[in-house]
């Protein structure tokens, strides 16, 4: 208290052993989670060095700090691409904990639902050492019924009216015997599009399954198929998937071609691994006749994966650096544009318009957000005024979680986008007519960091669009279902195995971990807290912050 | 890289033949677009100082985005004033779908003639315009005309620095519809001459890099799109991305650049 006042008396500059200016810019108050025992706890942001992370204390477990964006200019200045939120037409739970406790989703939930995800099953015909879902050749998993999926597909129209996009994911879907009738199911519904998400095995084995999907995709709604790829080195195979599927890969997208379907290439990215194949993968997908998209995604840190330090993990700016650095004549960073449908610090997407083949003459290529002011439009914070209503309508629809190439809806929102270009015949030819005619062959770039049990934080999942529809009708963002203990607690209630909550595999977290029987990390002689735990709530709410006069405040455990 | 000036201008002929009367920026970019986007024309907002209830006076006001933006986001009223007929009538429609038509009025007219009485604008915007107008000096003094005492007038434009090359200037005058473009001082000089104080200039010349790139990224779709039939119109789209990159050179070196231009009538 002295020292404190002699500082105040002072003139104000700090003496050579008084106060020190904190290195970093607080920006954000936020909730997450304990990354070992998941209680609920306070959370902050902070910009040091020119990269944001997230820090935050549990009372047991200590202190945990993770790197969320790469670039704090570029999430600083995402900020302005949040679009308002959706009401669902229903929902699934009510606030009783606040989030993350409520999932859902639950009436404090900023945004509907652009895609809902269906696993199917928790079995995979690959022992991936990357699986966020902890899948494999496990004894003791579950596979949803006909009637569990119906119920699935029910609650996610009761919520949605018509729903845009349906993904089917597991375990390894296309193992799944009902697979096909699944597909059935949802395309009986006002479900737009399915997306199937598959490692490809049995598509590039069996044909006749490729070729009952592409008899799906030419009816009223589409299939798309959602490729795991990871890379073309036969190392990151190995350590991403346990074996070499490159042959496997090939097979599967000539299926695919053969069978009219639209691919998405989808590659799980990790620092070390295969962060230096992303110009590759796109000039491989460029170049495939059934290839309309890739995405990339940072290894999330939840499920199996490799040993990894949270201060230095890849985020989406990382990602879109090394695209640029990859191909910089195909690209600049700034190509890229946060989609506001989620928070904007979560996923951003870039379309390009192409001709030829990379690496062959006549060949060429041209980002989408080159031709079209695309900040005009989907800056929500800074325009009032938009140069015209219906383009921004398109831009939302391509920059937002349920825009898959191949479906009906991205094909003519690419189109619509093209009556932006309000130019006159330029020596002839008419641009917005050559655009429209260029959609066809547009191609997508999409970057998403999902968040794990270190980098998950409430601000964003409010306003999560990506969802995984549960086996009793609950809608729960993808996020807080991966890190929060909602996987753990859905297969325990499937399978009827006590499932122990997952803990990243985090270099500093080492001597805590323990194996689980899936190959994830649990905590060391946690073999079940009982579920009641998963939600415990550690943050400074809920009570008075100073007691009433005359009671003393109970003490805290 | 060397360019046959003869060359050039034989090029830039043959795309400008196909280009009826009109700039190749319009052309290829939409009578909307000016450098610098919303963003700028905000920041020419602010420096103008503009207030609500304030009467703005928007020269060449193309589709009218601009009268929309001033009005919806600065509360002010805004006389658009373009010299085509179908652009007046887009600018109306859209202020009417907007539900501005109160606020942003469309008149058509010359910017060296402009429809409007004397000293009614507090505020008279120009935005990628003022290098096109044949008679620069007639057109400031219409600006100061309209102009109440004390009034400001903000413009964007495309500047030349003097030391600009000679196959730059054709190569430039194809580019950027600145075939009248000049040094920011002569614009200060001709806005001078016509009564109006420069109070302000800024330097954007990222908006012009930023328009070269985009004139480039809808180049090369139209060839993409359509190589048969510009190559059937004499364009060499090769040829005219080499002198695209050449323009950004010269904007890297400060030989192009674009400019925001504040100036007062005295009160």
């Amino acid at each position: 208290m002295a020292g404190e006042s002699r500082a105040v008396a002072g003139n104000g500059r700090a003496a050579a052993t008084g106060k020190q200016e904190r290195n970093e810019v607080f920006v954000e108050y936020t909730k997450s989670i304990c990354p070992v025992c998941k209680v609920v706890v306070d959370a902050q942001v902070n910009i040091r060095g020119n990269k944001v992370y997230l820090r935050k204390r549990c009372r047991v477990h200590g202190p945990f700090e993770a790197l969320v964006y790469g670039d704090a200019q570029a999430y600083v200045a995402s900020a302005r691409f949040n679009k308002p939120g959706t009401i669902p037409l229903t929902f699934q739970t009510e606030v009783r904990e606040g989030c993350p406790s409520d999932c859902g989703l639950c009436p404090e939930h900023k945004q509907h639902a652009c895609l809902g995800i269906i696993e199917v099953n928790t079995n995979c015909n690959l022992d991936c050492p990357i699986c966020f879902a902890d899948s494999g050749h496990q004894p003791d998993g579950y596979a949803i019924t006909p009637e569990q999926c119906e119920r699935m597909l029910d609650a996610f129209v009761a919520s949605e009216g018509v729903a845009e996009v349906v993904m089917f994911s597991g375990g390894e879907p296309t193992i799944h015997k009902n697979i096909l009738g699944f597909i059935d199911a949802a395309q009986a519904r006002p479900v737009r599009n399915v997306t199937l998400n598959t490692n490809g095995i049995r598509l590039a084995a069996d044909k006749a399954f490729a070729a009952a999907l592409g008899e799906r995709n030419s009816r009223q709604g589409t299939v798309n198929i959602y490729l795991q790829f990871d890379g073309l080195d036969e190392r990151s195979h190995r350590e991403i998937r346990g074996r070499d599927l490159r042959e496997i890969k090939r097979r599967a997208l000539d299926n695919c071609a053969g069978a009219g379907l639209t691919v998405t290439l989808v590659a799980a990215v990790e620092r070390g691994l295969n962060e230096h194949e992303l110009g590759d993968i796109i000039e491989f997908g460029l170049a495939h006749p059934a290839v309309r998209s890739v995405s990339f995604q940072p290894v999330t840190h939840s499920g199996r994966h490799r040993q990894f330090d949270p201060l230095t993990r890849l985020t989406n700016s990382d990602v879109i650096e090394l695209i640029a650095a990859q191909r910089p004549s195909w690209f600049r960073e700034d190509d890229f544009f946060p989609v506001p449908c989620c928070f904007p610090a979560c996923r951003s997407v870039t379309y390009l318009l192409t001709e030829g083949t990379p690496g062959q003459p006549g060949f060429g290529v041209v980002p989408i957000p080159r031709l079209i002011q695309v900040e005009d439009y989907l800056d929500y914070v800074s325009n009032r005024v938009v140069p015209d209503f219906a383009v921004r309508e398109a831009l939302e629809k391509l920059w937002s979680a349920s825009a898959f190439m191949g479906t009906v809806t991205t094909e003519e929102k690419l189109r619509a986008a093209a009556n932006s270009l309000n130019c006159a015949d330029a020596c002839g030819v008419n641009l917005p007519g050559a655009v429209a005619n260029l959609t066809q062959r547009a191609f997508m770039i999409v970057v998403q960091d999902f968040q794990d049990p270190y980098t998950l934080n409430v601000r964003q999942l409010m306003k999560c669009c990506v969802v995984e529809i549960t086996p009793d009708g609950r809608l729960i963002p993808f996020c807080a279902y991966n890190s929060v203990g909602y996987r753990e607690q859905v297969r325990e209630q499937m399978s009827g195995v006590r499932i122990a909550d997952v803990v990243p595999n985090a270099t500093e977290l080492q001597p805590l971990l323990a194996e689980s029987p899936y190959g994830s990390k649990i905590a060391r002689g946690q073999h079940r807290p009982g579920n009641g735990h998963r939600t415990a709530e550690a943050t400074n709410v809920g009570r008075r912050a100073v007691p009433p006069a005359g009671r003393p405040q109970e003490m805290r455990p | 890289m060397t360019v046959e000036p003869a060359a050039a201008s034989a090029e830039v002929k043959a795309c400008c033949a196909a280009a009826y009367s009109r700039d190749a920026v319009a052309l290829l970019l939409g009578e909307s677009y000016h450098p610098g986007g919303f963003a700028l024309t905000r920041r020419l907002a602010s420096a103008l100082r503009l207030r609500p209830g304030w009467r703005v006076v928007d020269v060449a006001s193309g589709p009218g985005t601009t009268a929309r933006l001033l009005a919806a986001e600065y509360a002010v009223t805004v006389d658009g004033v373009e010299l085509g007929d179908s652009a007046v009538e887009r600018a109306r429609s859209a202020a009417a779908e907007a539900g501005l038509s109160s606020r942003a009025r469309f008149h058509r007219g010359d910017a060296e003639r402009l429809p409007l009485p004397e000293a009614i604008a507090d505020a008279v915007v120009c935005e990628c315009a003022f290098c096109t107008f044949p008679d620069k000096a007639a057109a400031a003094a219409e600006f100061a005309r309209v102009l109440r005492p004390g009034g400001r007038l903000g413009i964007t434009d495309v500047t030349v620095g003097d030391g600009l090359p000679r196959e730059l200037r054709t190569l430039a005058a194809w580019v950027a519809c600145i075939a009248d473009a000049r040094p920011v001082a002569q614009y200060v000089d001709i806005l001078t001459n016509a009564g109006l104080v420069t109070v302000s200039i800024e330097e954007h010349d990222g908006a012009m890099a930023q328009m070269l790139e985009q004139i480039e990224a809808r180049l090369t779709v139209l060839r993409m799109s359509a190589a048969d039939r510009l190559a059937a119109a004499g364009v060499d789209v090769d040829a005219v991305l080499r002198y695209t990159a050449l323009a950004r050179q010269a904007v890297a070196e400060g030989l192009i650049g674009y400019c925001m231009l504040v100036a007062k009538k005295p009160a």
